[in-house]
C-alpha cells in the first residue's frame, strides 16, 4: 500500500505538469492565429510600402535619365517587374486577410466598406491628375518627374482599390456557396496568380498565343459574375442604397480604366502598367461583377417588395408557431394574427371579433368605426353568411353592400374555428376590387389555421395544468382514505390477523375496520360500496362513521345491519348499495357472531374437522330495500371456533379478478389456496393467496378494489 | 364487449334480451331502457339473461333502483336463462330472494301468467 503511494505521487506530479505544459501549448496555439495574422498584416503593409517606394525611386531615376539622355527605357527592368509583383502580391494578400474578418449579412456594410476605403481612391487620383494638369498649365512647363510621381501614386491607388474590391466581391460571390463554386473560385485565384509570372518574365499578354487564353478567362469571369444570391436578400430601400454605391464604384472603375488607357504607350513615361496582365484581369473581374450587381439590383428592384412580403410572412408564421414556447397568452396570439394578416393582405381596414360565451365582441379594429361594423354585421346576418368563410371581391355588385355606401370594394371573412369550437372571426376589407386574390387568401388561411393550432395548443396546455391540479387533489384524497383504514390491529395472544388492501383507482370503495368492544370482544367489519372512485370513497367514509357510531352501543350484528340499512337509505343514491359483513369475536366464549349483508361468503377452515368451507348464509345488501322490511332479509349466525381455525374475509375484487383469458379467479381457487396453506401463520396465508392471485391475473391487471383479511385463532396460552 | 339490449313485445309482455357484459358504461344504457315511461304500460318484463356474461355492481344497482317502482306498479320482473356465474352474483347479494329468477322461458311465462 505504502509502496504504491510512493510511486503514485511522482506519477501524478508528472501528469499534472504535463497537463500544464499541454494547456500552455494550447493557449499559445489559440492565440497564435490572431498574433500571426496581425504580424502578417504589418509585414505585408511594410513590404507593400517598401516595394512601392523602391518602384517610385526606380521610376523617378529612369525618368531622370530619360530627361538627361532622351532614352525612354527603364533601368533594371527585371528588378522593376519583380518589385511590381511583390507590391501586387503584398497588397492583395493584405486585403485577403483583412476581408476575412467581414462576416454576416450586412451587404450594404460591405459595399460601404468598399466604397469608403477604396473606391474614393479613384476620385483622389482624378484630383491628383487634375492638379498636375493645372500646375503644368500654370507653369506652362512639363514636369516629367511630377508626371511620373502622379502616375506612380495612381498606380498604387488602383492596386489598393482592385485588391479591396476583388476580395469584397469574393465574400459576396461566395455567399450561400456550394462546393463547386468554392473550387471554381479557388482556380480563378490561382489563375490570376499565374498571370503574375507573365509580368516577372516580361511576356506580352496581348500576343497572339495568349489571346484564346484571355478570352477563356473572360468567359470564366462572366460565369463567376452570375453568382449574385446576396442581391435577393436586399430589401427595397437597401437595394436603392446599394444602387448608388455600386454606381459610385462603377464610376471608380471607369476613372481608373480611362486614366491608364489614356496613359498607355505615352512616350513621356518610362513605365506602362497596362502591360501588367494581372491588373487587366482583376479590373475585368471587378468591373464585370460590379456591373452585374448593379444591373441585377436595378432590375430586381420592382420585385423586391414581393420577396420582402414573403419573408415577412414566413417570419410571422414563425412567431405564431413559437408563441407557445414563449408562454404567450391567447390575446397576444390574436394580436399577432391581426397584425400579420393586415400586413400580408395589405388590407385597408379590418376588425376582429372574439367569441365570448357565444357573443361576438370586437377586440381589434383598424380604419373602421363601430357603426360601420354594426351595419356590415347586420347585412351579413341578413344574408346568413356571418361566421363562415366568405370572400367578396366586388362589393359594389351586391345591392346590399352598395346601399351601405362603404369605402371598400373587397371583403374577406375568416373564422378562427377548430373542429367544433369557434373562437373568433377576422374581417379584412380592401378599397380595391379583386383585392383578395387566391395567393393572398392562401396566405391568410395559413395564418388562421396556424392561429387555430396555437390556440388549441394553449388550451390543451391549460387543461393539462388543470388535470395536474386534479391529480394533486386526488393524491390528497388517497392519503385521506388511506388514513381511514386501520394499519394496526390490536395484537393479542389468542388471534392473529393479516390484511391486504389495494384500490384500482386513486380512491376506492372497499373498506375494513375494527372496534374493541370490551376486553374479550372485538368487532371486525368489511364492506364494499358499489361503483368505484370518488363517490364510492365518500360512501365508504360514511360507512366507517356508521360503524363507529352504532357499535359504541354494542349491538348484535343483525341489529347493526338493520340500523345501518336505515341510516344509509336516507343518503345513498338510488343505484348505489353497500355489501358488508360484521363479525363480533368473543374470546371468553371462544366463538363469534356474524351477519352478512350481501357480502362475499366467508371462507373458513375448521381445525377440528380439518375442513375448508364457505359459510352459506342469507343476507341482503344494504340500501337495496329501504324500509323496515329489510329486517326480514338479514340472518345472524353464531359459531364456536377452535384453536388453529382460519377465517378468510375478502371483497369481490378478489374472486372476480380476471386473467387475460377473461376467466374469474373464483371461490373454488380461493378455497383450494386455503386448503394448501391453513397450517401457516395468518401473514403467510395472506401472502400465498395474494401471490397466487397476482400470478393468475398477470401484472397491471387491477380493475376492482381488492381487500383480504386473514384471521387465525391461536391456542390459549396456559399462563393466561 | 359492448352490451346489446333488444326488446320484443308480446301482448302485454316485454321480453328484454341482454347480450354482452353489463358494466358501468352499459348499465347507463340499461337504465335508459328501464326508465322509458312506455315500459309502465306493460304488466310483465321478462329478462333473457342467456348471453349475459357478467354483471357489475353498477348493473345490479340499475335493477335495484327500478325494483320498487315496478313492484308499486305491479309489474312483474322475471329473469330467466341466467348463467351460473351471474346467478351467483345475484345470490351473494341476496337478490335471489327479492327478484324472481327462473331457469327457462316456459317457466318465466307460466309464473308471469299466474
Amino acid at each position: 500500500m505504502a509502496k504504491e503511494r510512493k510511486f503514485s505521487l511522482p506519477f501524478t506530479d508528472f501528469t499534472s505538469t504535463k497537463n500544464n505544459i499541454l494547456s500552455q501549448e494550447n493557449k499559445t496555439a489559440d492565440s497564435s492565429p490572431m498574433l500571426y495574422k496581425t504580424n502578417a498584416r504589418s509585414l505585408l503593409v511594410t513590404t507593400a510600402v517598401v516595394s512601392w517606394a523602391l518602384l517610385l525611386a526606380n521610376v523617378l531615376f529612369s525618368a531622370h535619365r530619360l530627361r538627361e539622355q532622351g532614352v525612354a527605357q527603364l533601368s533594371l527592368p527585371f528588378l522593376n517587374n519583380l518589385l511590381v509583383v511583390v507590391f501586387l502580391v503584398s497588397v492583395f494578400l493584405f486585403q485577403r486577410l483583412s476581408t476575412e474578418s467581414l462576416k454576416g449579412v450586412d451587404f450594404i456594410g460591405y459595399l460601404w466598406n468598399l466604397f469608403s476605403k477604396a473606391a474614393v481612391a479613384a476620385y483622389v487620383s482624378v484630383a491628383l491628375f487634375l492638379g498636375y494638369k493645372v500646375m503644368t498649365n500654370y507653369a506652362d512647363a512639363e514636369s516629367p518627374l511630377l508626371l511620373h510621381l502622379v502616375y506612380q501614386i495612381n498606380f498604387g491607388l488602383l492596386v489598393v482599390f482592385l485588391a479591396k474590391a476583388f476580395y469584397i466581391w469574393r465574400q459576396l460571390l461566395l455567399y450561400h456557396k456550394n462546393k463547386f463554386l468554392q473550387i471554381a473560385w479557388d482556380w480563378f485565384e490561382l489563375l490570376l496568380g499565374a498571370m503574375l509570372l507573365l509580368t516577372i518574365f516580361n511576356f506580352k499578354y496581348d500576343s497572339i498565343i495568349f489571346m484564346p487564353l484571355l478570352a477563356l478567362i473572360g468567359f470564366y469571369i462572366l460565369f463567376l459574375c452570375t453568382n449574385l444570391k446576396w442581391v435577393a436578400y436586399l430589401t427595397f430601400s437597401n437595394k436603392s442604397r446599394s444602387l448608388v454605391l455600386l454606381g459610385a464604384i462603377l464610376l471608380s472603375c471607369y476613372i481608373f480604366v480611362r486614366f491608364f488607357k489614356g496613359m498607355e504607350n505615352n512616350p513621356k513615361l518610362v513605365v506602362d502598367y497596362t502591360d501588367v496582365g494581372f491588373l487587366l484581369l482583376a479590373m475585368m473581374f471587378v468591373g464585370a461583377y460590379t456591373l452585374a450587381a448593379f444591373l441585377v439590383s436595378l432590375f430586381s428592384l420592382p420585385t423586391s417588395g414581393v420577396f420582402e412580403q414573403k419573408s415577412e410572412d414566413l417570419l410571422n408564421f414563425q412567431r405564431l408557431s413559437q408563441s407557445i414556447q414563449q408562454g404567450q397568452s391567447e390575446a397576444q396570439v390574436y394580436d399577432m394574427l391581426f397584425e400579420s394578416t393586415i400586413k400580408a393582405s395589405d388590407a385597408s381596414a379590418s376588425w376582429f371579433e372574439l367569441i365570448r360565451n357565444g357573443e361576438p365582441q370586437v377586440t381589434h379594429l383598424l380604419n373602421i368605426d363601430v357603426d360601420q361594423i354594426k351595419r356590415i354585421r347586420h347585412l351579413l346576418l341578413a344574408y346568413n353568411i356571418h361566421n363562415i368563410d366568405y370572400i367578396n371581391n366586388n362589393l359594389n355588385r351586391n345591392p346590399g353592400f352598395r346601399d351601405l355606401m362603404l369605402p371598400w370594394k373587397s371583403l374577406i371573412i375568416l373564422p378562427i374555428k377548430s373542429k367544433n369550437y369557434l373562437s373568433g372571426v377576422l374581417y379584412l376589407l380592401k378599397d380595391i376590387e379583386q383585392g383578395f386574390d387566391r395567393e393572398t387568401v392562401n396566405v391568410l388561411r395559413t395564418f388562421t389555421s396556424q392561429t387555430i393550432l396555437t390556440i388549441e395548443n394553449l388550451r390543451l396546455i391549460a387543461e393539462s395544468l388543470q388535470n395536474e391540479r386534479y391529480k394533486e387533489e386526488l393524491k390528497i384524497a388517497t392519503q385521506v382514505q388511506d388514513s381511514l383504514i386501520p394499519k394496526k390491529f390490536p395484537v393479542d395472544s389468542w388471534f392473529e390477523i393479516s390484511t391486504h388492501a389495494m384500490a384500482a383507482k386513486e380512491v376506492g370503495g372497499d373498506f375494513y375496520d375494527f372496534l374493541q368492544l370490551s376486553e374479550s370482544r372485538i368487532a371486525i367489519i368489511i364492506g364494499d360500496v358499489s361503483g368505484k372512485g370518488i363517490s364510492a370513497a365518500f360512501h365508504m367514509a360514511q360507512m366507517k362513521g356508521i360503524f363507529h357510531g352504532l357499535m359504541q352501543q354494542d349491538m348484535p350484528p343483525s341489529e347493526f345491519m338493520k340500523q345501518a340499512n336505515s341510516a344509509l337509505s336516507r343518503c345513498l343514491e338510488k343505484t348505489s348499495f353497500i355489501t358488508s359483513a360484521l363479525y363480533i369475536i368473543d374470546y371468553s366464549m371462544k366463538g363469534f357472531m356474524f351477519a352478512r349483508a350481501g357480502h362475499c361468503h366467508t371462507l373458513y377452515y375448521n381445525a377440528m374437522m380439518d375442513d375448508v368451507f364457505y359459510f352459506q348464509t342469507d343476507g341482503l345488501g344494504l340500501g337495496i330495500i329501504r324500509d323496515k322490511s329489510y329486517a326480514n332479509h338479514i340472518r345472524e349466525m353464531y359459531y364456536d371456533y377452535n384453536p388453529s381455525d382460519v377465517m378468510v374475509i375478502y371483497t369481490d375484487g378478489i374472486v372476480e379478478a380476471r386473467n387475460e383469458a377473461n376467466e374469474e379467479y373464483g371461490e373454488d381457487r380461493l378455497k383450494y389456496m386455503l386448503q394448501q396453506t391453513y397450517h401457516l401463520e395468518a401473514e403467510d396465508i395472506k401472502y400465498a393467496i395474494i401471490n397466487d392471485l397476482e400470478h393468475f391475473t398477470g401484472p397491471d391487471n387491477l380493475y376492482d378494489d381488492q381487500t383480504l383479511l386473514v384471521i387465525k385463532f391461536k391456542p390459549v396460552e396456559p399462563n393466561k | 364487449m359492448p352490451m346489446k339490449i333488444t326488446n320484443e313485445i308480446k301482448d302485454n309482455t316485454i321480453i328484454m334480451t341482454l347480450d354482452g357484459e353489463l358494466d358501468a358504461s352499459s348499465s347507463v344504457m340499461l337504465d335508459e331502457e328501464l326508465s322509458d315511461p312506455e315500459i309502465m304500460e306493460y304488466s310483465k318484463i321478462l329478462v333473457d339473461c342467456k348471453n349475459l356474461h357478467y354483471i357489475s355492481s353498477a348493473g345490479l344497482g340499475v335493477f335495484i333502483s327500478h325494483l320498487q317502482r315496478f313492484e308499486d306498479a305491479q309489474i312483474k320482473l322475471i329473469f330467466y336463462n341466467m348463467q351460473d356465474k351471474v346467478r351467483n352474483v345475484f345470490e351473494i347479494l341476496g337478490l335471489d330472494l327479492l327478484m324472481t329468477i327462473v331457469s327457462d322461458y316456459e317457466e318465466a311465462r307460466s309464473i308471469a301468467n299466474e
